[in-house]
C-alpha cells in the first residue's frame, strides 16, 4: 500500500499535519506531524517522512512537479541533520510515517477532505 | 491546559520591552478568546475618548480555544483596537497561518502598547521575542516586506526552508505607514484584517510586521471524543452540494446571484444590478480567467479563497488572493469597473498597498460620483474618473502615500465628500465603507448595517438568505441572535463564513467541549455572546460614536425594487429586542442581567 499525492488537488489546509499529530501524540503540533505540507505559489507539496538518514546530502537540486520547479530538498521525504521537519521538537528524535498500524488506516488520507491524499495498492 | 494556553505577550514598543502575563481565568470563561477577551481588555485598559492614532491605543492580536486545535475553520485570528476609521472598538478577523503560528508559540494574546521611536518588528519564534529595526522595510509593499522578513530570520535564526515556509507573517503596507484611515493589515501573501483602519493604528505605532512560527502544542480535552465528531462533520460536508460549490467557487458565485436578487451594489449603490457582470453569473468563467489555484486558511476542510493572476501582463507579476465578491462588488460594480482582469489588478494593488478594499471602493466610488455631478473638478485629481475609468488604479497608489488628493481621501470618507460638499454621497456607516450587498434588496441588511458596533461591516452579522421568511419581527430577531451567536464565534475563533447563522451556536458549544473540557451549550454561550455585543456598545458610546444610521440614499431613494430601508421602524424593534431604550441606550436592568451594571455607569 502506499499514500498517493495529486498536488493539483491540495489546498493547504494541513488538516493531515493535525491529524498524524493527534493521532500519534495525543496532542496538536504540526511540528510533531509525519506529514508536513509545503505551500507553493502553485502548488502546495504535501510530503511524508521516510527513513532517517545520517547525513546531510546538500542537493542544491531542482525537480519538477506538474510542470513548475520545486526545490529538491522540499521535496525530499527522508528525515536529516539538515532538515527542520521530521523530528520531535523537543528531542530531535526522527519521525517516520507507520501508515498508522497494520492494516494500514492512514488517519491523514482520512481527514484529507480535497481527497488529495488516497491509499492506493503497490 | 487544553485549548487555552493560558499566557498573554505584552510588548511595550516604546521601551522596547515585553513581559509574559497568566490569562486570567474569568476571561477564558466569561468572554472564551479572541474578540470577546480583546473587547474586555481594551475596555479595562485604554480610555475610549483618546486619538485611535495616538501611543495609548492599544493593538490586540488574539487567538480563541479552538485557534490550532484542528476543529474544522478554526485558523483566524482577531486583531482589536480602536478603530481611527469609525471611532469603535473593532476587530476584523483574518485566516491563513499566523493565527495557529502565534497559538502554538505559546500566547493566547499579543498585545502591543505605545510607539516604538523607530519603525520596528518583532519575530516570535516560542518564548523568543525579538523587536527588531525594521528600517529597511519601511516603504515597502506587502508581499516584499515578508519575502525580506523571511530572508532576515534564515539569516538570524539559522531557518531552513520548511520553517520558513510555515511561519505566519502580519504585516502593513504602505497605506498603514502612512496611517490611512482605512488601511488594514495584511498576512500570508493577500489575507487581510481588512476592516475598521487598524493597518493604520499599527503604522502610527511603527510597526511594520508580526512574523510567529510556534513549534509548541495544543492540547485537546476529549481526544477520542473530537477525531469522531470531526470525522463525521467532513462525511457530512462531503456530501453536501454546498461543500464542492464552496470550494470550487468560494465567493465567485456570488456576483451571479446578486446580480439575479439586483441586490449587486453598483454605481455608489445608485443601483442593485451591474450589466457587465452579466458575463461572469457562470463562475466557471471567472475560474478559466484569473485562477492559479484553490487555497485554505490553516485547519480549514472548505478551502474557499482563491489564488488568481492577471495573465500575460507583466505588470502584475505576481499571484494575489482573491478578489472576494466584496471585491469585485466595491472595487468592481459600484465603481463601474466590469471587466474581471481590471478588478484582479485593483485587488493586487490594494494587497500590495494594504488598504480594505471595500472602504477603498467606496471611497472611490464617492470620488467617481462627485466627479460626474461636477462637485469634484478635474483640476483636483489630474485625469478624468468617471465610472469605470481605470485612472482609479493611479488613486489607489495615491491614496496610500497620501500623494494629491489622495491625501485628503486617506482621512475617510466622511472627511473627503465634506470637502466637496456632498457628505450623502458617500456610502458609509460611521465612517466605514458599506459592503457588497446592497441593503434595499433585504431589509434586514440595513439594520444589521446600521446597528453593527463596528462600522459598516458584513461579518458581524450575517445575511439572511431565507426565501419565503420576510416578515421584519423575524429579520429584527434573527439580526439580534446572529450577532450575539458570531460575537461568541469570533472569540472561539471559528470562521463565520462556514457557521454562518445562530443555528451553527451548537456547533460552536460542541467544539469549545471536546477541546476545552467545558459544558457549553448553545443556551449557556449566546448571553455569552450578547454581553460582549454590549459591552462594545457601551465602549462606543463612551468614545461617542455616532448614532445608529444609514446614508440617506439608502433610506430615501428608492434605487432597487422601488424600495427603502425602513430603519425608524426597523430601529425601536431592534432596541426593543435587545432590551435597550428608545435611543438605543443599554437600559439598567439589560445591564444587571449581563453583570455590566459597573461598566455602564456614567453612560446610561
Amino acid at each position: 500500500m502506499k499514500i498517493k499525492i495529486d498536488h493539483k488537488t491540495c489546498t493547504g489546509c494541513k488538516q493531515c499535519e493535525i491529524i498524524c499529530s493527534l493521532a500519534h501524540t495525543g496532542s496538536v503540533n504540526p511540528w510533531r506531524s509525519r506529514i508536513r505540507v509545503y505551500v507553493g505559489e502553485e502548488f502546495c507539496y504535501p510530503v511524508i517522512a521516510g527513513p532517517y538518514t545520517e547525513a546531510a546530502c546538500n542537493s542544491k537540486g531542482t525537480r519538477m512537479v506538474e510542470g513548475v520547479e520545486v526545490d529538491e530538498c522540499v521535496t525530499c521525504r527522508a528525515s536529516c541533520p539538515s532538515k527542520s521537519v521530521y523530528k520531535e521538537p523537543d528531542t530531535g528524535i526522527p519521525l517516520k510515517c507507520d501508515f498508522c498500524g497494520d492494516p494500514p488506516n492512514p488517519q491523514c488520507v482520512q481527514w484529507c477532505a480535497p481527497n488529495c491524499l488516497t491509499l492506493v495498492e503497490d | 491546559m487544553f485549548g487555552w494556553q493560558g499566557k498573554i505577550l505584552r510588548i511595550d514598543l516604546s521601551r522596547g520591552t515585553w513581559r509574559t502575563e497568566a490569562l486570567p481565568t474569568y476571561l477564558m470563561q466569561e468572554y472564551i478568546g479572541g474578540r470577546g477577551m480583546s473587547d474586555r481588555i481594551l475596555f479595562d485598559e485604554i480610555d475610549p475618548r483618546i486619538d485611535a492614532l495616538s501611543p495609548e491605543n492599544k493593538l490586540i492580536f488574539s487567538t480563541g480555544p479552538l485557534t490550532g486545535s484542528g476543529a474544522p475553520s478554526a485558523s483566524r485570528f482577531m486583531v482589536s483596537a480602536k478603530s481611527p476609521l469609525s471611532n469603535c472598538v473593532s476587530s476584523p478577523c483574518c485566516g491563513g497561518y499566523f493565527g495557529s503560528n502565534l497559538k502554538y508559540s505559546g500566547y493566547d494574546l499579543l498585545i502591543f502598547e505605545g510607539k516604538s521611536p523607530e519603525p520596528v518588528y518583532v519575530t516570535i519564534l516560542n518564548d523568543r521575542v525579538e523587536i527588531l529595526p525594521a528600517l529597511h522595510l519601511w516603504g515597502k509593499e506587502s508581499y516584499e516586506t515578508e519575502k525580506m522578513i523571511r530572508e532576515d530570520m534564515k539569516a538570524r535564526f539559522n531557518l531552513d526552508n520548511w520553517a520558513l515556509n510555515s511561519m505566519g507573517i502580519a504585516n502593513i503596507g504602505p497605506a498603514g505607514e502612512n496611517m490611512v484611515r482605512f488601511a488594514c493589515i495584511m498576512s500570508d501573501g493577500g489575507r487581510a484584517a481588512g476592516r475598521s483602519g487598524l493597518g493604520a493604528v499599527m503604522g502610527s505605532k511603527n510597526l511594520k510586521a508580526v512574523a510567529a512560527l510556534g513549534t509548541g502544542q495544543v492540547n485537546i480535552a476529549d481526544v477520542e471524543g473530537f477525531r469522531k465528531a470531526v470525522m463525521s462533520f467532513y462525511m457530512e460536508a462531503r456530501d453536501s452540494g454546498d461543500f464542492r460549490k464552496r470550494r470550487r467557487y468560494g465567493t465567485w458565485g456570488l456576483p451571479g446571484r446578486a446580480n439575479a436578487s439586483k441586490s449587486q451594489a453598483a454605481f455608489n449603490f445608485k443601483d442593485g444590478y451591474f450589466e457587465k457582470f452579466v458575463k461572469y453569473e457562470d463562475p466557471e468563467v471567472i475560474i478559466d480567467l484569473i485562477r492559479v489555484r484553490d487555497e485554505a486558511c490553516f485547519s480549514c476542510p472548505f478551502g474557499c479563497s482563491k489564488r488568481s493572476r492577471v495573465k500575460n501582463d507583466p505588470e502584475y507579476p505576481l499571484t494575489a488572493k482573491g478578489p472576494e465578491h466584496e471585491t469585485m462588488a466595491l472595487l468592481g460594480a459600484n465603481c463601474g469597473l466590469g471587466d474581471m482582469e481590471d478588478i484582479c489588478r485593483a485587488n493586487y494593488l490594494c494587497n500590495e498597498l494594504g488598504m480594505d478594499t471595500i472602504t477603498t471602493g467606496a471611497m472611490i466610488s464617492c470620488a467617481m460620483e462627485l466627479f460626474e455631478e461636477g462637485h469634484l473638478p478635474e483640476k483636483d485629481i489630474g485625469y478624468p474618473l468617471e465610472f469605470g475609468n481605470t485612472n482609479m488604479f493611479n488613486l489607489l497608489k495615491q491614496i496610500a502615500h497620501r500623494q494629491g488628493i489622495g491625501d485628503l481621501m486617506a482621512e475617510g470618507g466622511i472627511a473627503f465628500a465634506s470637502h466637496y460638499g456632498h457628505p450623502e454621497l458617500f456610502m458609509g456607516i460611521k465612517g466605514m465603507g458599506i459592503p457588497a450587498w446592497h441593503p434595499q434588496a433585504f431589509d434586514a441588511l440595513g439594520l444589521q448595517y446600521a446597528t453593527c458596533n463596528t462600522g459598516g461591516s458584513h461579518t458581524k452579522a450575517t445575511m439572511p438568505f431565507y426565501e419565503g421568511r420576510k416578515d421584519p419581527a423575524f429579520f429584527v430577531e434573527f439580526t439580534k441572535k446572529d450577532q450575539d451567536y458570531l460575537a461568541t464565534a469570533d472569540s472561539g475563533i471559528l470562521c463565520w463564513i462556514i457557521y454562518h447563522g445562530p443555528e451553527w451556536g451548537d456547533k460552536m458549544a460542541e467544539w469549545l467541549n471536546y477541546v476545552t473540557g467545558t459544558n457549553y451549550t448553545k443556551a449557556t454561550l449566546d448571553p455569552l455572546g450578547e454581553r460582549i455585543w454590549n459591552l462594545e456598545k457601551l465602549f462606543n458610546m463612551r468614545a461617542g460614536v455616532e448614532k445608529d444610521s444609514l446614508p440617506p440614499r439608502i433610506t430615501t431613494e428608492p434605487r432597487v425594487k422601488n424600495r427603502v430601508v425602513p430603519l425608524d421602524k426597523l430601529l425601536p424593534e431592534y432596541y426593543e429586542m435587545r432590551g435597550w431604550d428608545k435611543d438605543g441606550v443599554p437600559t439598567k436592568e439589560k445591564l444587571e442581567e449581563l453583570k455590566l451594571e459597573k461598566e455602564g455607569e456614567g453612560v446610561i
